[in-house]
């Protein structure tokens, strides 16, 4: 078991090293010239642009750059921006090029915005998707059955951002049934009303396949004979269905939940940009409009952080309840 | 050592409802199918498989338009303000009110209207539209397909070293957050071909076209090539592939005599999924600006630009948006279909 926990985290740390020197190179050694973004309008004189390079240190050799990063992570540094020093505090992942604010700080601000559109998600994928599946499998082959489960077939089968786009379009802003959103500085109660909206649609989309797992884990554990038992010792069938079939069912569920969750708080770009939310997602996306290559590289250590760190929660969980995953 | 009929009649019992079984499969007696391949079984359910033949339908209904763009272009009638028949490129702001809106709807030389700002006509760029999505869509999922089964097959084969490699770059391109890389990686890689300004609108957007296919083929073969590794590695020990290695029969031979035909069904199955998620992939490029660029027409770039006047011109958005719908749709339940034809435990 502990080979296993220490095999899997050694493989998780390699891969969060490699997306961290990959993406170095890709954003400060590939062809990007960030002081050129930093050029109001992107005109500046050729030795104001080498004053940049300077202050920023991208003169430096790569190497070098690249250890003052690395250390930056762990112990922070600072930055010199026109003659102020500016300490940027462990884990410094850079400073925004346009705010001239820590990348750490940028991220963590735009993260309550993402956390809560991930939870609000996960509470209707996981009401509609474990309902739908549980009535489905109950009323297998009936008419209700062919219809809910066509119908979150087709549903899911649509590119996701034109049915986000047409719902964002149609309910909040022409009819206006659901409210727009709204930054979290305007007040708290605007701002979680505006994330009703994005959170039905994500949890209505990803509930579908919820609903289909769900559905054929029921219908296997319905047939087996300790739900015949515990039926034929006269449990109500509410009971029956809940703490005997579902609870037996919902394992590969809580696995494939605990990766969509990862997915989910990494910022889903497109929902955050069609309904426009300060998440994660759209720092990101308008990072790389103005070619902020700090915060751009920000957002993908954290987003890969994240995924890894759950994968691995999710591996490690499933070899506890499943002895036969350690053996592979 | 139970037959193949007595094998048949316990799978039956223990699913236990032959009522059950769709009137449009035949309950083949177990001798008639005992010669066919698993892909000709497969090939035969397709075909009775009404879901699937409307969704090829559909598709072919695509791929035709996409085809014949310029027929169905010129059979417009010529527009007798500009005197010329309408195609995707050309401009005509004197089609246009003041405030850049049409001053006229659709019309027998604009089946579908005009562009807002622009004024070419929105049925050519629909047309001509198809084509991009198509192309990425089927090329992309045909070069990933290959990309994966070669991964997984070596991988799977020759285990060890290799083995641990290509499943440490396969585990790594999973755990990256793809769309957030490949929205960030699309322009820089862009860069490489020459400097902002340097190039021409068309050139821009004739590389933008094969750098979205090579982002897209690079980070889409992961799941297969896992697939195929895992499916390699049971065979592998299998009586029959220990005999071609026995009498010596080269790696290469082996492995596309004797292990590729078994993945035959796994392969299609994946292939015909991914054509759908490329096209919704580019679609998504395209709308957060990382994908195709003016001048080539598309349908993700026509929604982006619609959405700012979908209350006023709604004409501009829908057409793009139900096509995409569409296609993606039957494709996906087509690749559904083909799934459910070659898995087993459905067949009855």
């Amino acid at each position: 078991m502990l080979t296993y926990v220490l095999r899997r985290v050694g493989l998780g740390l390699t891969v969060l090293l490699a997306t961290l020197v990959a993406s170095f190179l890709l954003f400060f050694a590939g062809p990007a010239d960030p002081a050129q973004a930093m050029c109001p309008e992107q005109r500046c004189s050729p030795e104001r642009l080498t004053e940049i390079r300077e202050n920023l240190g991208l003169d430096r050799p790569l190497a070098a750059q690249f250890t003052e990063y690395f250390g930056g992570l762990f112990v922070g540094r600072d930055f010199e921006f026109a003659g102020d020093v500016v300490h940027c505090s462990a884990p410094c992942l850079g400073m925004s090029f346009l705010t001239k604010r820590p990348v750490s700080e940028e991220i963590f601000s735009r993260f309550p915005a993402t956390v809560l559109l991930a939870l609000g998600t996960v509470v209707v994928l996981l009401a509609v998707g474990l309902t739908v599946g549980v009535i489905t499998a109950r009323a297998r082959g009936s008419a209700l059955d062919r219809l809910l489960i066509g119908g979150s077939q087709v549903f899911g089968a649509i590119p996701y951002y034109v049915v986000a786009l047409v719902f964002a379009l149609y309910a909040t802003r022409i009819h206006g049934i659901l409210p727009q959103a709204m930054p979290l500085s305007d007040g708290l109660p605007g701002f979680l009303a505006g994330l009703i909206a994005p959170c039905l649609l994500l949890g209505l989309v990803y509930s579908a396949g919820y609903a289909r797992y769900t559905r054929s884990a029921m219908i296997e554990t319905l047939a087996t004979d300790y739900v015949r038992t515990a039926r034929s010792k006269g449990l109500d069938e509410v009971t029956v269905v809940r703490s005997h079939a579902l609870r037996a069912a919902i394992g590969p569920v809580v696995t494939i939940l605990g990766l969509d969750v990862a997915a989910l708080l990494s910022g889903t770009l497109v929902t955050e940009k069609i309904f426009e939310i300060d998440g994660i997602g759209k720092l990101s996306i308008d990072a790389l409009a103005r070619d902020d290559l700090p915060v751009i590289m920000g957002t993908v250590l954290v987003t890969a952080v994240l995924v890894v760190t759950l994968n691995l929660v999710v591996d490690i969980a499933y070899s506890f309840v499943d002895p036969r995953v350690r053996l592979s | 050592m139970s037959s193949p009929g007595a094998t048949d009649a316990l799978t039956q019992t223990s699913v236990g409802a032959p009522a059950r079984f769709r009137d449009d499969s035949p309950l083949a007696p177990p001798t008639g199918r005992s010669g066919r391949s698993p892909g000709q079984v497969a090939w035969d359910r397709l075909r009775r498989d009404k879901v699937a033949i409307v969704c090829a339908g559909v598709i072919l209904f695509f791929v035709l338009v996409a085809l014949f763009a310029p027929l169905l272009t010129s059979l417009q009638s010529v527009d007798p303000v500009t005197g010329t028949r309408a195609d995707p490129y050309t401009t005509h702001t004197e089609l246009l009110d003041l405030n850049g809106f049409p001053s006229e709807g659709m019309s027998s030389a604009h089946w579908l209207g005009i562009e807002k700002g622009l004024g070419r006509d929105l049925f050519a760029r629909w047309a001509y539209g198809a084509r991009p999505s198509l192309v990425i869509g089927f090329a992309a999922a045909a070069l990933s397909t290959v990309l994966g089964v070669t991964f997984g097959l070596l991988a799977g084969y020759l285990g060890g070293a290799v083995d641990r490699a290509i499943s440490w770059v396969t585990d790594f391109f999973l755990s990256l957050p793809l769309l957030l890389l490949i929205v960030a990686v699309v322009p820089i890689v862009e860069l490489r071909f020459g400097e902002r300004g340097s190039l021409t609108a068309e050139q821009t957007s004739t590389i933008r076209f094969w750098i979205v296919m090579a982002v897209l083929v690079t980070f889409g073969w992961m799941a297969l090539a896992r697939l195929v590794r895992g499916e390699v590695v049971s065979l592998r020990e299998r009586e029959f592939v220990q005999a071609a290695r026995a009498i010596g029969v080269p790696t290469r031979q082996i492995l596309s005599r004797e292990i590729l035909p078994n993945l035959v069904g796994p392969i299609i199955v994946s292939a015909s999924i991914a054509v759908p998620a490329f096209i919704t992939a580019e679609a998504t490029l395209t709308f957060l600006g990382a994908g195709l660029v003016e001048p080539t027409a598309t349908w993700g770039r026509t929604i982006a630009d619609a959405q700012n006047s979908f209350r006023s011109y709604p004409l501009w958005l829908w057409p793009p948006v139900l096509s995409i719908s569409a296609l993606v749709l039957a494709l996906t339940l087509l690749g559904d279909s083909i799934r459910d034809a070659f898995d087993p435990t459905t067949r009855c």
